[in-house]
């Protein structure tokens, strides 16, 4: 899962989903603990699309 | 430092929430981790007339950009149907088809300013981390400003903190939303474009707004709120929102907001020894609407009462602030779970089945709609009778 802060606008709705509990929304940017499972749950509800599978993964 | 009450969160539910703790003379601190209150706006600021009982206060032109009188809906075939000629008596809150649009960067921040007046701290660009707990109680909170970190001790600590609801988690009130369950929005206030400044518009269909809907909410003269909330899709909310207003030429945007919003109904449990749950957090939002500026007002008001009384009694723990839960669940639980119902029995519309109701509706106005209408209509539409029989 690919993260780009710029495409970010700090809604904190990705941190609402992620069931590892690895994001946290600091006043500008998200950050990302390690833990990731890749279920992608932050790419669907990202109002902007700042979460974006890896180059090459099948959804 | 140690405070009777520390509300996480400086927006609607935390400001109120403060405000009414500090008038029943608990000592309050209110962190918010943004630089400003009340921005950016995540909201449609769309309200009831209601929310100004609520919080006792009179309605005023500086925080409200227009009020409202009426509401159309556009079906995904383009019908227009015009809410004033159905009864829809539950249309806002039950006080029909009057409301205001505020403006929620000047109302925050004035809530803000009245829980000051009323003597309580703020603490702004300061994010809580994490709760204190002892002996399984939540006793206060971990903060960080600029960042130092330091320790807050609290009899109550009201948790106000939005989509986001770590605090709720934390203390194990509550497991992370289903993506399905939360409404992923974008809005431009838009400027340049000529609708009725007292109706708001909403605009229904899968190529518009899949799982939601989009709205158009005049902010006054010069501007409109043009949004959108989704669920569950591939392409974004912000790309739905671009290719809708692509038809208006003419029009800029002078702001663009984003935002979650919880869709799930409430929480099971508000509140545990030391903590409270208000507003987003606790999923205090109603499912079909996305609405809970209304809502957040009255859980904010009753939690900071409650918080004050137990800080009196000196007992804080779940016994004495379960009364907070009761009392919310009475005036909203009823409307919250009907909702839910609702919005379940809305999935399952096809355009298809909206573009029949629009028209049954335009056919037959809600009033003069005779029984064997209706079931001349849905023996047409054995789909949408399926969907009624599991609201009833
Ligand atoms: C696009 C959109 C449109 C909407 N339109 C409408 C509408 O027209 N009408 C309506 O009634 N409702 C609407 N809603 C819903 C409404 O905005 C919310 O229900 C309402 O704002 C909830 O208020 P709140 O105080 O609970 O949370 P929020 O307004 O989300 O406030 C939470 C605050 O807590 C702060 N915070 C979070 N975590 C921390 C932390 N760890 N430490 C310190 N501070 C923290 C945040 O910065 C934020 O300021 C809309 C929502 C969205 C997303
Ligand atoms: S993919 Fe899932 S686990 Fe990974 S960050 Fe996103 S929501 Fe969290
Ligand atoms: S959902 Fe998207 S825009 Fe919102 S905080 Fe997460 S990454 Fe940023």
């Amino acid at each position: 899962m690919e993260y780009q802060r710029y495409n970010c606008g700090n809604c904190g709705a990705c941190v609402a989903v992620c069931p590892q509990q690895i994001l946290k929304l600091n006043e500008n940017q998200v950050t990302k603990d390690p833990g990731c499972d890749e279920c992608g749950n932050c790419t669907i509800v990202c109002p902007l699309g700042a979460f974006t599978w890896k180059v090459g993964h099948e959804v | 430092m140690k405070y009777d009450v520390v509300v996480v969160g400086g927006r609607i539910g935390g400001s109120i929430a403060s405000l009414y703790a500090s008038k029943d003379d608990a000592d309050v601190l209110m962190i918010e981790k943004r630089q400003e209150i009340g921005t950016p706006v995540q909201c449609a600021e769309g309200t009831t007339q209601s929310i100004f009982k609520i919080l006792d206060m009179k309605p005023d032109k500086r925080y409200i950009n227009a009020e409202i009188d009426g509401a159309t809906i556009h079906a995904p075939d383009g019908r227009a149907i015009d809410l004033a000629e159905v009864s829809c008596e539950n249309f806002l809150d039950g006080t029909g088809y009057k409301g205001y649009i505020l403006d929620r960067k000047v109302f925050d921040k004035h809530l803000a300013i009245q829980a000051a007046k009323a003597g309580a701290e703020i603490m702004m660009k300061t994010t809580v981390k994490d709760l204190i707990r002892k002996d399984g109680r939540v006793c206060g909170v971990v903060a960080e400003h600029l960042g130092e970190t330091m320790e807050i001790k609290a009899d109550v600590v009201i948790a106000a903190d939005g989509v986001e609801s770590n605090m709720a988690r934390q203390a194990g009130l509550t497991n992370p939303n289903k993506p399905g369950n939360i409404g992923s929005c974008a809005q431009y206030e838009l400027f340049g474009l000529d609708i009725d400044p007292h109706q708001l518009n909403f605009y229904f269909g899968r190529e518009i707004a899949p799982g939601g809907y989009l709205w158009m909410f005049p902010k006054g003269e010069d501007t409109v709120n043009v949004g959108l909330g989704v669920r569950s899709t591939k392409k974004t909310a912000y790309q739905y929102l671009n290719q809708f207003i692509s038809r208006f030429k003419g029009t800029t945007p002078v702001e663009l907001n984003i935002g979650g919003v919880p869709l799930s109904g409430p929480i099971d449990k508000t509140y545990t020894d030391g903590l409270l749950v208000v507003g987003d957090a606790a999923g205090h939002v109603d499912p079909v609407t996305g609405g809970g500026i209304h809502i957040a007002a009255f859980c904010g008001k009753t939690a900071g009462q409650v918080a004050a009384e137990a800080v009196k009694k000196e007992n804080t723990s779940e016994s004495v602030l379960k009364r907070y839960d009761e009392i919310w669940r009475e005036k909203f639980g009823k409307n919250l779970e009907i909702s839910l119902k609702y919005r379940n029995a809305a999935d399952k519309l096809t355009d298809k089945d909206m573009n029949a109701l629009a028209e049954f509706l335009e056919k037959n106005k809600i009033e003069n709609l005779s029984k064997i209408s209706a079931i001349k209509f849905l023996g047409k539409h054995p789909h949408l009778l399926m969907l009624i029989r599991d609201l009833l």
